[in-house]
C-alpha cells in the first residue's frame, strides 16, 4: 500500500510536468479498482461493493482540504490524489464508463465543482515574510495546483470520451455552472488556463444545444473587461476558443455574429491590456472578415477610433493589425476613412518613436495599400508629399531617412504631375502634423480670438457667466480634467 | 465684429485633431448663451444630434458634461436637451454614460415633480426595459437613486423595475443593481425597503458571482443603518452570518472592511449578542488578507460593544498577536494598545500585556514599531504601576537597530511622561530612556526628542531641567563624540535656557555655551552664536551680557564664511 502511493505520487508529479497525454504514461502497477474490475464477468452488473467503493472514492475526493499548507492533512492528500488516479484509469475501460461512471455522473461533476469552483487566490511571492527589502526572483505558483491538476485531467478526459453522452451531460452545463467555470479564467496559472481552454472547447463542441448559451456567458466576461475590470488572465484563451468557434460559422454570418463582432471583437482593441491577448484578437478579427469582407471597414474604423495613446508597443501592433484588415477591405468602401488613415499613418511616420515609423514605413511597400493610395490620389498627394518631403530631409535617423527617400521616388513614379503639383503648394494643409506646438498656435489664433470676443458677448449678456476651461491647454494636465483619478482606470 | 456664435462652434468642430474639438466642445456654453433658448433648441440640439452618430468617445464624453451646464443656462427649458442625454446614457463607452447620467441629474434639478413623473420616469423604464443594449439598463439603474424620491405616485413602477433588473441574467447589471440598493434603499419608505429590496438583497447576496456579493456588502452596511434593532436582526442579520462563510475569501475580506461600521449601523444589542461571534471567525480566516483587514476593523470595531463582552475578543487578540503574518500582528498591537483602554485594568494586565511585550522583541521592524506605540497607550491606560514592567523593554527598544522603531519608543516614552505627571515615577522609571534621544544616531530620533523637550520642561519644572537633563547635556557636550550630537545638546540647552530664568541661565548655562563658542567645529560655533543669543534675551547682568558680545565679537574673525554670517547677524540687532 505504501509503495503504490508513492508510486502514484511520482506519476502524478511527473505527468504534471510533461504535457497532459494519458497515453504516455509511465508503467505502474495495476491499481487496486482496476484490478478489482477485471473480476468482473458481466460488465452490465457492477457488484455492489464495487459500486461502493467507487462512491467512496468520489465522495473522498470531493472533501475540501487546505491545499496552500503542505504539512497539513498529508495522508489524506495523498490518498486523494491516488483515488484520483484510479478514477481516472477507469475511464479507459468503456464498459465501466457506461456502467459506472454515467449513471454517477451527478456526483462526478458535483466532485469537480467541488474542487475547482474555489475563489482564485491572489499569488504572492511570500506569504510569512513580510519585511521589505527581500527579494526573490521566484515564479509564481499556486502550491494548490498540484492536486487541482488531477482533478482539471480527470475533466477534460471524461468530456473527451465519447460513453458520457450529450444528453447525460448536458443537464449538468447549466448557465450559473458556464459563470462559474468562465470565473476560473481569471487565473493566474497558465496551466489552468489551459486545463479551463481545452475543457470549456470540448465541452462547446460536444453539447450543441448548449452553444448559444456559452457564447453569450463568454459575451458578458468580455462585456466587464471592456466596461468594468479592464483586466482578465484568461482573455487570450477565451479568444483562442472564439477563434475555433468562429471557424465554425455559417456564411453569411447571422446577425447575432455581426453584432458580437461589432461591440466585443472591436472595443476589445481599446482595453489597457490589449497586449496581451491581440495575438488571439487579431486571428479573430482575421476570421471574421474571411466569412465577411465587408466587416473590414468597421474595423479599420475601430482601430482608428482605438488608436493607443502613448503606448509604442501597442501602436505597433495596431498597425501590424491595420495593414492586415486594409487587405480585406473593399477600396471603394474606405472613402470615408481616408482622411483619418493617412493622416495617422503620417503621425506615426513622423512620431518620435522610430520602431513604430518604422512599422509605418512597411505600408508602402505593400501593393495593396499602393493601389488604395492611387485610387484617393487627389487627397493623399497633397496630404503625404509635402509631409514626406519634408520629413525626407531632415529626419534624425539615417536608415528611416532612406526610406523616406526612397518613398518619395514611389510616390514620384506614381503621378509626376500630381508630385510636383502636390510638392509646390504654397502653405500645405497638412504640415501641422510635424510641425512645432508654436506654429501650430498661431493657425488657431484667428478662432481663438473669435472665441475670445464670443465669451465677453456672453459676459456682457449674463453678468454671471463663468468662462469655460478647454481641457488641452498650456497650463493645465488633461488628465484632471478627465477625471483620470475616478477610480476606473487600473494602473497596471 | 460680431460673430454668429453658432458658426464658430461649427467651424472649430470642423477640426481634424480631436483635442481640439473636445476644446471647442467645452465652449459651447459661451453659444448656448448667446443664443438663447429658442435657438438652443432649433440649432444647437439638431447639430448635436448629427455628432452623435459621427464624433469620437473624447467629443461625446465633453458633449455629455456640457449639456448639463447648458441646462444651467435655460433651467425652465432643460428638458429638451433629455432627448440627447438618452442617448449617451445608452452609449458603449462607459464614461460616456456616467456623465450622462450626471446630466440627466442636474437637468432633472430644474424639473418639476409633473415633469418628473410623466417625462423622467418614462425615460428610466425604457432604458430599464431596453433589452439589447445592457448599457441603457445600466444607466437606468444609476438614475433610479437619485430619483426615486421624486417620483411621485411613479415610485412603485420604479421599485418594480428595480427589483426586476436584480434577477437579470447578464452580470454587470447585476454587479450594478448589487451597488446601487444601498443607496436607494435610504430614498424608500421602510416599509418598501423591508417588502422589496430585502428579499432581492437576499437573492443577491446568494449570487453565483463573487463580484456581486462583494458588491453587495457596502449595501448591506446602508441598509441595516436605516432599519432598527429587530428588523436588522430578523433582515440583515442572516445575510452577515451567511457572507462571513462566503467561499470566496473576497467577499469576507469586503465584509472584515466595513464590520465595524456594521456594527454601528446595526447597533450595540446585536453587536454584542451576534457581530462578535461572527467577527471571531474573521478574525481567523483562513486567508491572511483577510485577518489582516478584520484585524484592523477591529480596531473601531471594540468600541461598537459592551465593555463587558470585550472578553471574548482577548483571546482572539492572543492568538493574532502570535500569527504567522506579520501584517496581523503589527495592526493587532494597535487593537491591544486600544483595547486596554476599555477593559478592567487587571484583566489587561494578566491577559494581555505579555504578549505585547513580546510583540515588541518581533522579527518584524512594523511589528515592533507599533508594539512600541500600544505599549505607551496600554501602560497610561494601567497606570503608573505598568511602567515598571514596560521600562526595561521600552528600553531594549531603544537599542533597536531601525530608527522608526526607535522613533516610535521616543514617542512613546514623552506621550508617557506627559500623561503620568508625576516626578518620581519619571525621574525613577522614564527619564533615563528619554535621554537616549541625546546620543541616538538617527537625526529623526533627535530632533523628535527636541520638540517635544519644551513641553516635558514644562511638565517636570525647571528644577529637572537644570539637574539632571542638563548634566547629560553636559556629558553629551564634554565627550568627545560627534558634531550631531553636540550640536542636538546644544540646542537641547536652548530649549532650557527658554524656560529658565535669567540669574540660572547667567550661572549655568552660559558658562557651557561659551566654551562651545570655541568649539574646533565652525557648526557647533555657529550654533552656539544662536544659542547664546536666546541667552542674551534672558540675562539682564550687563557685565555677562557684555562678556557675551564680546565672545561674539570675536567670531566676526572666524575663518568660517558661516560663522561669520552668523556673529554679524547675531550683533546686528
Amino acid at each position: 500500500m505504501q509503495n503504490r502511493t508513492a508510486n502514484s505520487k511520482q506519476t502524478a508529479t511527473g505527468r504534471q510536468q510533461a504535457q497532459p497525454n494519458p497515453t504516455t504514461q509511465q508503467p505502474r502497477a495495476p491499481p487496486q479498482m482496476v484490478q478489482n474490475m477485471a473480476r468482473v464477468t458481466d460488465p452490465k452488473h457492477v457488484p455492489k461493493d464495487i459500486r461502493d467503493q467507487f462512491l467512496k472514492k468520489i465522495h473522498f475526493c470531493s472533501q475540501p482540504y487546505d491545499f496552500n499548507d503542505d504539512t497539513k492533512n498529508v495522508k489524506e492528500k495523498q490518498e486523494r490524489s491516488q483515488y484520483l488516479q484510479e478514477l481516472f484509469d477507469l475511464l479507459k475501460e468503456p464498459n465501466f464508463v457506461t456502467n459506472l461512471v454515467v449513471p454517477h455522473l451527478d456526483l462526478i461533476i458535483e466532485m469537480i465543482e467541488k474542487n475547482i469552483f474555489r475563489p482564485l487566490p491572489i499569488l504572492k511571492k511570500t506569504a510569512t515574510n513580510g519585511e521589505i527589502g527581500m527579494e526573490d526572483d521566484d515564479q509564481l505558483i499556486d502550491p494548490a495546483w498540484t492536486h487541482l491538476q488531477p482533478v482539471y485531467e480527470y475533466f477534460l478526459q471524461l468530456i473527451v470520451n465519447e460513453q458520457p453522452d450529450v444528453k447525460s451531460l448536458k443537464i449538468f452545463i447549466t448557465h450559473s455552472f458556464i459563470q462559474e467555470f468562465l470565473e476560473l479564467f481569471d487565473s493566474e496559472e497558465p496551466r489552468e488556463r489551459e486545463y479551463l481552454k481545452n475543457i470549456l472547447h470540448r465541452l462547446y463542441a460536444k453539447l450543441v444545444p448548449r452553444r448559444k448559451m456559452i457564447r453569450k456567458a463568454i459575451n458578458d466576461c468580455f462585456y466587464t473587461l471592456i466596461h468594468e475590470t479592464y483586466k482578465f488572465n484568461g482573455a487570450a484563451e477565451l479568444l483562442d476558443i472564439l477563434a475555433s468557434i468562429i471557424s465554425g460559422f455559417a456564411v453569411p454570418l447571422r446577425e447575432e455574429h455581426v453584432i458580437f463582432f461589432k461591440t466585443v471583437i472591436i472595443p476589445l482593441h481599446k482595453v489597457q491590456t490589449c497586449q496581451f491577448y491581440h495575438e488571439q484578437l487579431l486571428r479573430c478579427s482575421m476570421l471574421f472578415l474571411s466569412k465577411d469582407p465587408t466587416l473590414a471597414t468597421f474595423l479599420v474604423e475601430g482601430l482608428l477610433r482605438y488608436w493607443p495613446f502613448a503606448n509604442s508597443a501597442k501602436e505597433v501592433m495596431f498597425l501590424n493589425e491595420l495593414l492586415e484588415v486594409l487587405e480585406v477591405c473593399e477600396i471603394s468602401k474606405l472613402e470615408p476613412l481616408i482622411p483619418k488613415l493617412f493622416k495617422r499613418l503620417i503621425k506615426c511616420i513622423a512620431g518620435p518613436h522610430l520602431q513604430v515609423a518604422d512599422r509605418a514605413m512597411c505600408f508602402f511597400e505593400n501593393d495593396y495599400f499602393l493601389t488604395i493610395l492611387k485610387s484617393y490620389k487627389p487627397f493623399t498627394f497633397p496630404l503625404l508629399v509635402p509631409v514626406i518631403a519634408q520629413i525626407a530631409d531632415t529626419h534624425w535617423h539615417k536608415v528611416l531617412q532612406e526610406s523616406l527617400n526612397a518613398l518619395k521616388t514611389i510616390l514620384k513614379e506614381i503621378d509626376y504631375q500630381a508630385f510636383d503639383k502636390a510638392l509646390n503648394t504654397k502653405d500645405p494643409k497638412y504640415l501641422y502634423i510635424i510641425q512645432d506646438a508654436k506654429n501650430q498656435k498661431k493657425d488657431r489664433q484667428k478662432i481663438e480670438e473669435k472665441w475670445k470676443n464670443l465669451t465677453k458677448q456672453a459676459l456682457q449678456k449674463n453678468p454671471n457667466f463663468k468662462e469655460p476651461v478647454v481641457p488641452y491647454s498650456d497650463t493645465h494636465i488633461v488628465g484632471e480634467h478627465n477625471g483620470l483619478n475616478n477610480g476606473n482606470i487600473t494602473i497596471l | 465684429m460680431s460673430e454668429n456664435p453658432f458658426e464658430v462652434l461649427k467651424e472649430d468642430m470642423e477640426n481634424e485633431e480631436v483635442y481640439l474639438k473636445v476644446n471647442a466642445m467645452h465652449r459651447v456654453k459661451v453659444v448656448a448663451t448667446l443664443l438663447g433658448s429658442d435657438k438652443i433648441k432649433s440649432q444647437l440640439i439638431p447639430y448635436f444630434e448629427t455628432l452623435l452618430k459621427k464624433e469620437d468617445d473624447e467629443v461625446l464624453f465633453a458633449l455629455a458634461e456640457e449639456l448639463g451646464n447648458i441646462a444651467q443656462i435655460i433651467p425652465n427649458q432643460s428638458s429638451c436637451l433629455l432627448s440627447l442625454l438618452e442617448q449617451l446614457a445608452g452609449f458603449d463607452e462607459t464614461v460616456v454614460r456616467e456623465q450622462a447620467v450626471k446630466s440627466i441629474a442636474i437637468v432633472c434639478g430644474f424639473l418639476g415633480d409633473n415633469d418628473i413623473a410623466n417625462t423622467i420616469v418614462p425615460m428610466i423604464i425604457r432604458l430599464a426595459s431596453n433589452d439589447t443594449n445592457f448599457t441603457c439598463r445600466v444607466s437606468a439603474v444609476c438614475l433610479m437613486c437619485p430619483l426615486y424620491a421624486r417620483a411621485g405616485n411613479q415610485k412603485e413602477k420604479i421599485r418594480q423595475k428595480f427589483t426586476e433588473l436584480c434577477s437579470e441574467e447578464t452580470p454587470m447589471v447585476r454587479r450594478a443593481v448589487a451597488t446601487k440598493i444601498g443607496e436607494i434603499a435610504q430614498f424608500m419608505d421602510k416599509i418598501h425597503v423591508i417588502q422589496d429590496l430585502i428579499p432581492v438583497l437576499k437573492q443577491l447576496c446568494q449570487d453565483e458571482q463573487d463580484q456581486v456579493r462583494l458588491l453587495c456588502m457596502e449595501s448591506l452596511m446602508n441598509i441595516a443603518k436605516i432599519l432598527n434593532s429587530s428588523e436588522n436582526k430578523t433582515n440583515i442579520l442572516p445575510l452577515i452570518i451567511q457572507s462571513a462563510e462566503d467561499k470566496s475569501w473576497r467577499v469576507r475580506l469586503a465584509l472584515s472592511k466595513i464590520f465595524a461600521d456594521l456594527a454601528e449601523a446595526v447597533g450595540k444589542e446585536i453587536a454584542d449578542s451576534s457581530l462578535i461571534q461572527i467577527f471571531s471567525n474573521l478574525l481567523k480566516d483562513t486567508e491572511c488578507d483577510v485577518r489582516v483587514i478584520a484585524v484592523r476593523s477591529l480596531a473601531r470595531f471594540i468600541k461598537f460593544v459592551s465593555p463587558e463582552k470585550l472578553n471574548l475578543i482577548v483571546p482572539l487578540l492572543q492568538l493574532l498577536s502570535k500569527d504567522p503574518f506579520s501584517q496581523v500582528k503589527q495592526y493587532a498591537c494597535e487593537v491591544i494598545g486600544q483595547i486596554a483602554t476599555l477593559l478592567p485594568k487587571e484583566y489587561s494586565q494578566s491577559k494581555l500585556q505579555q504578549y505585547l511585550i513580546d510583540l515588541m522583541a518581533d522579527d518584524n521592524q512594523d511589528v515592533r514599531r507599533n508594539a512600541a506605540k500600544s505599549a505607551g497607550q496600554f501602560a497610561a491606560a494601567i497606570g503608573p504601576e505598568a511602567l515598571n514592567q514596560f521600562v526595561p523593554f521600552l528600553k531594549k527598544c531603544m537599542d533597536d537597530p531601525k530608527w522608526r522603531v526607535r522613533k516610535e519608543t521616543m514617542q512613546t516614552i514623552i506621550q508617557l511622561a506627559l500623561t503620568v505627571k508625576n516626578p518620581d515615577v519619571f525621574n525613577k522609571q522614564l527619564e533615563s530612556v528619554f535621554v537616549m534621544f541625546l546620543k541616538d544616531r538617527a537625526a529623526e530620533v533627535r530632533s523628535m526628542g527636541l520638540i517635544q523637550l519644551p513641553a516635558l520642561i514644562a511638565t517636570y519644572k525647571q528644577d529637572w531641567a537644570i539637574g539632571n537633563f542638563l548634566s547629560k547635556c553636559i556629558e553629551t557636550l564634554s565627550k568627545d563624540v560627534g558634531s550631531l550630537y553636540r550640536i542636538n545638546a546644544l540646542y537641547a540647552i536652548q530649549q532650557i535656557s527658554f524656560a529658565v530664568d535669567g540669574p540660572i541661565a547667567q550661572d549655568k548655562l552660559w558658562p557651557i555655551v561659551q566654551k562651545c563658542l570655541k568649539d574646533p567645529v565652525p557648526n557647533i560655533r555657529f550654533v552656539s552664536i544662536k544659542v547664546a543669543k536666546s541667552l542674551q534675551k534672558k540675562i539682564d547682568n550687563q557685565q555677562t551680557l557684555n562678556q557675551i558680545k564680546q565672545s561674539i565679537n570675536e567670531l566676526l574673525e572666524d575663518p568660517d564664511r558661516d560663522v561669520k554670517f552668523y556673529a554679524q547677524e547675531a550683533l546686528q540687532n
